[in-house]
């Protein structure tokens, strides 16, 4: 929980808005990995997926402060996957976001976020 | 090793080209730092020489040369009744060929801190023995290099960015093709470039993927920040929200957040891609203060700091890390080469406030004013006992053109632009001094001259 506690700096208030589900539902996903870095990982995943929630992707534009919020999330998953998940996690999780951002902005429906997360955990497989 | 041909047409039948300054171009134009130039005539009749360029005294060679071979002294090589394979427009020149055996044909020049090294009055000639012709001469140098000279990394940014917007969607290219051919300073991908070159594994294909990640990233953030700040132009173009809308700017900005990300990951230096991803979060932690900052605006000097510090230096800091770090720099390098990068950011971004109160700027005059963007010359302004009250009354009212011009007026009266601008080049001496901590391969002077020019391009 010490690590939860440090990596939710300025996001405390989405962990109680459903970021601790997420968070749950992909421990689910990570039980391949060490057990030292699958908290990580799980965050890793859950944080992005509400980013992107947050911004609004594919949907109608997150207001600026929100859009922010969403940013922060994506930026810290992004790091906490740099710092621990294996190279083709780092990628997998990168192509993943690049596709749902650019289905968004073509205005095509893109696959499910979180369908697309977990495959990206099980890329080092 | 770089080859060049030095061309040029004589106008007498004997006459001293000086080129001197012809061979200093081409040390500048090479990067040569210390090393040797390789002169060599592609002539039998044109001769090399190093002496003083004293009219007088080229006139005396030219006396000397006629007096030992004189024309029509009845040379064996002009009697054409002997000789065989003789063109239709063979010259008689049996004087020249001697003249040319009593000079030579080729010389070696030192060059030391790229400059060559010649005497006080020594200058380089083409002595030309059978003009007027047209002449070549052929040159190579060779030694050591300043390792990234600055024209060609530069193009070959341009090209890695374009090569990676073609294989991008449309929806997205598109919006970032616009962006990157509007221009921008390249500051951050010059930054991974120059110290990329510093280490052991100087591998400059790795750097420009690299380099032109990080401008991608850059990109990507002013996207988002530009529909943050609702802000309608971006160098000289609408940007993106603007343009296309803001579902369509978050999209782009995510997916070359996204793209660029695993670009550096691609590269497979772990050092690298989490000197990136830190700087990343902390622009965006940064970008989160500055909006919450803006209902006291226009703040203090220290809240500007640590806005300024995340939103601009971090990614300053981390391209010159990162750049380090991709060519196994030793690790005092890359941490004097990240605290170089913080605060050349830094005074960066105070360079870039003053233009906001510059009419010789180029850019409309008072637009941060206007949207209530974090600016340290406002901040001292405010806090001025003569021109603050006026400042914080009109800051705190609504800002319609009459009101900003009258802010950026007092401003201009008060001793802020003058407090900003030297607190920026006090931060410029600093960063120059990280540098010289420790041994950067004769990069020194670019990195010094990049961050004063970075400072001076709008004071």
């Amino acid at each position: 929980m010490q690590l939860l506690d440090r990596e939710l700096d300025r996001l405390e208030g989405l962990w109680s808005d459903g970021l601790s589900d997420t968070y749950r539902d992909y421990l689910e996903s990570v039980d391949h990995f060490d057990a030292e870095i699958q908290p990580r990982l799980a965050l890793a995943a859950a944080l992005i997926e509400v980013g992107l929630r947050l911004q609004g992707l594919g949907a109608r534009a997150a207001p600026p402060t929100t859009l922010l919020m969403g940013d922060l999330c994506l930026a810290r998953g992004s790091r906490l996957l740099a710092d621990n998940a294996p190279l083709p996690v780092q990628v997998a999780f990168a192509r993943a976001v690049e596709l749902i951002s650019s289905a968004a902005a073509s205005e095509q429906p893109a696959p499910a976020t979180r369908r697309l997360l977990q495959g990206s955990l099980g890329a080092s497989r | 090793m770089t080859a060049a041909r030095i061309e040029f047409a004589t106008s007498h039948p004997t006459e001293f080209v000086d080129i001197t300054d012809r061979i200093r171009e081409a040390i500048r134009h090479s990067g040569l730092r210390s090393g040797r130039v390789y002169l060599q005539s592609l002539h039998t009749t044109l001769g090399i020489a190093v002496n003083e360029n004293e009219p007088l005294l080229l006139s005396d060679f030219k006396g000397l040369l006629e007096r030992i071979a004189p024309a029509g002294a009845g040379y064996e090589h002009d009697d054409f009744t002997r000789r065989v394979d003789i063109q239709l427009d063979e010259p008689v020149n049996g004087h020249a060929h001697c003249r040319q055996l009593l000079l030579s044909a080729f010389a070696t020049l030192l060059v030391e801190d790229g400059r060559l090294v010649l005497g006080r009055w020594q200058s380089v000639f083409a002595v030309e023995l059978d003009g007027p012709r047209h002449r070549q001469l052929a040159l190579q140098v060779d030694g050591d290099f300043v390792r990234t000279p600055l024209e060609v990394p530069e193009t070959l940014v341009e090209l890695e960015l374009a090569r990676q917007l073609r294989v991008d969607p449309e929806a997205v290219a598109s919006p970032m093709r616009r962006l990157v051919e509007a221009g921008g300073k390249r500051l951050r991908p010059k930054l991974v470039q120059l110290t990329a070159g510093i280490g052991p594994r100087n591998d400059p294909v790795r750097a420009v993927e690299l380099a032109a990640a990080v401008e991608f990233l850059h990109n990507a953030t002013l996207i988002h920040d530009d529909y943050v700040d609702e802000s309608t132009h971006r160098r000289g173009r609408p940007t993106v929200a603007a343009a296309e809308g803001p579902e369509r700017a978050i999209a782009v900005g995510d997916y070359y957040f996204a793209k660029a990300t695993r670009l550096i990951a691609e590269i497979g230096n772990p050092g690298v891609t989490s000197a990136v991803a830190v700087a990343l979060e902390a622009i965006c932690a940064s970008q989160i203060d500055d909006v919450a900052l803006r209902g006291a605006y226009p703040g203090d000097r220290e809240s500007y700091l640590r806005v300024v510090r995340g939103k601009t230096a971090s990614l300053f800091a981390a391209a010159c890390a990162s750049g380090a770090l991709l060519s196994d720099a030793a690790s005092e390098v890359v941490e004097a080469l990240r605290r170089y990068g913080d605060l050349l950011g830094i005074a960066f971004q105070m360079a870039d406030d003053m233009v906001d109160f510059s009419p010789s700027s180029g850019k409309p005059m008072g637009l941060d004013v206007r949207q209530r963007v974090l600016s340290l010359p406002l901040i001292y302004a405010a806090e001025d006992r003569v021109v603050g009250p006026e400042v914080r009354r009109l800051l705190a009212g609504s800002l319609g053109d009459n009101e900003v011009g009258r802010v950026t007026d007092l401003v201009a009266s008060s001793d802020a632009l003058p407090r900003v601008r030297k607190e920026a080049q006090d931060l410029i001496d600093a960063a120059v001094r990280e540098l010289e901590t420790v041994e950067l391969d004769g990069l020194r002077p670019t990195l010094i001259s990049l961050a004063r020019s970075a400072v001076d391009r709008n004071s």
